[in-house]
């Protein structure tokens, strides 16, 4: 199916305006971007490591997870995308993938064909900057997370991640106050997070013992947003995002 | 090669009913048996820490302690 999307349904729109200001004219470009549309599984790849993708994956909803995995099969999630993401933007000019993304939840995904990227990059230059900024936001995720995995206790750990998921949440409309719905399950908190499944049921129980987190199913509210915070270390200037407000 | 077992608390701030797993006098591993109504792996053996060996990011849970003791006796015996 092709399709182009209402802009209240294109959360690329949104994403795009939560770290930069478009114009008019930019709007209704990428609103005219073309793009097929297919509703996914949860536990299904999108795209594997090693492929020559001819197009791009906008996550239109849904949770998906970046990861790669060791020889003996352990995987590691190397970030979440959520909508509004182009997890695999890097493929315009990286010709092999060198991870593979996967859905966490049902995923309604738009793949966007090179070629209408590039064209738009061309008639619109702040487009195109607008996607290296992204790439760039995505480089500054990695970094905060490899920080997290190697320095953080799981604790932290967790605080962080959790602090992450709601302020970009929020950022394309996805999370009200402080709250959301997050359907990533205890063992791919544990694939994110380098611990074992063990301890990830274990830090929750003690943060929902501390009062940081309410979770009833797949919807979390943070009760004390500050105090989250404070114990992931949490600190919003990596998402380099326009508004400070997202993340306050 | 003989293991052998030596039951310990493990102060975890859950579960806390544990098991030292010795090699010859030398502790190589211990476990944590989680209670019934956990979560993850309801009366299974999690292998809370290892040493040597059997030390690295790998912390399976085990449905019986047998079990528990033929994964660390492989590991132990996997380089000679």
């Amino acid at each position: 199916m092709h399709a182009s999307l209402h802009p209240h349904d294109n959360p690329l729109i949104r994403k795009l305006e939560s770290v930069f200001t478009l114009t008019e004219d930019e709007r209704q470009a990428l609103e005219a971007l073309p793009m097929q549309v297919m509703v996914i599984k949860d536990d299904q790849d999108i795209v594997r490591m090693g492929d020559r993708p001819s197009r791009s994956c906008l996550i239109l909803s849904g949770f998906a997870a970046t990861y790669k995995v060791t020889a003996g099969g352990k995987r590691q999630i190397v970030s979440f995308a959520i909508a509004g993401d182009i997890p695999d933007l890097q493929s315009l000019h990286l010709k092999t993938l060198d991870t593979s993304i996967a859905t966490i939840s049902t995923c309604r995904v738009g793949f966007i064909q090179h070629e209408a990227l590039r064209n738009i990059c061309l008639l619109y230059p702040r487009i195109g900057a607008a996607f290296w900024r992204e790439t760039l936001i995505d480089a500054a995720i990695f970094r905060e997370w490899v920080m997290n995995v190697g320095q953080r206790e799981a604790y932290q750990r967790m605080a962080h991640v959790l602090c992450e998921l709601l302020v970009r949440l929020r950022a394309v409309g996805l999370a009200e106050d402080h709250a959301c719905d997050l359907p990533i399950t205890q063992a791919e908190f544990a694939d994110a997070l380098g611990i074992t499944t063990v301890h990830v049921n274990r830090v929750l129980q003690q943060m929902r013992a501390d009062g940081l987190i309410v979770s009833k199913g797949t919807q979390i509210k943070i009760p004390d947003w500050d105090k989250l915070k404070q114990a992931g270390e949490f600190d919003p200037a990596y998402l380099h995002l326009e508004s400070d407000q997202a993340a306050a | 090669m003989t293991l052998t077992l030596q039951p310990i608390r493990v102060a975890t701030g859950f579960d806390e009913d544990g098991m030292m797993v010795l090699d010859r006098q030398r502790l190589v591993a211990v476990l944590v048996h989680l209670a019934d109504d956990n979560e993850v792996a309801p009366g299974h053996w999690y292998l809370e820490a290892g040493f040597g060996r059997i030390d690295g990011a790998s912390h399976p849970t085990f449905a019986s302690l047998d079990g528990a003791q033929d994964w660390i006796a492989q590991r132990l015996a996997r380089h000679p």
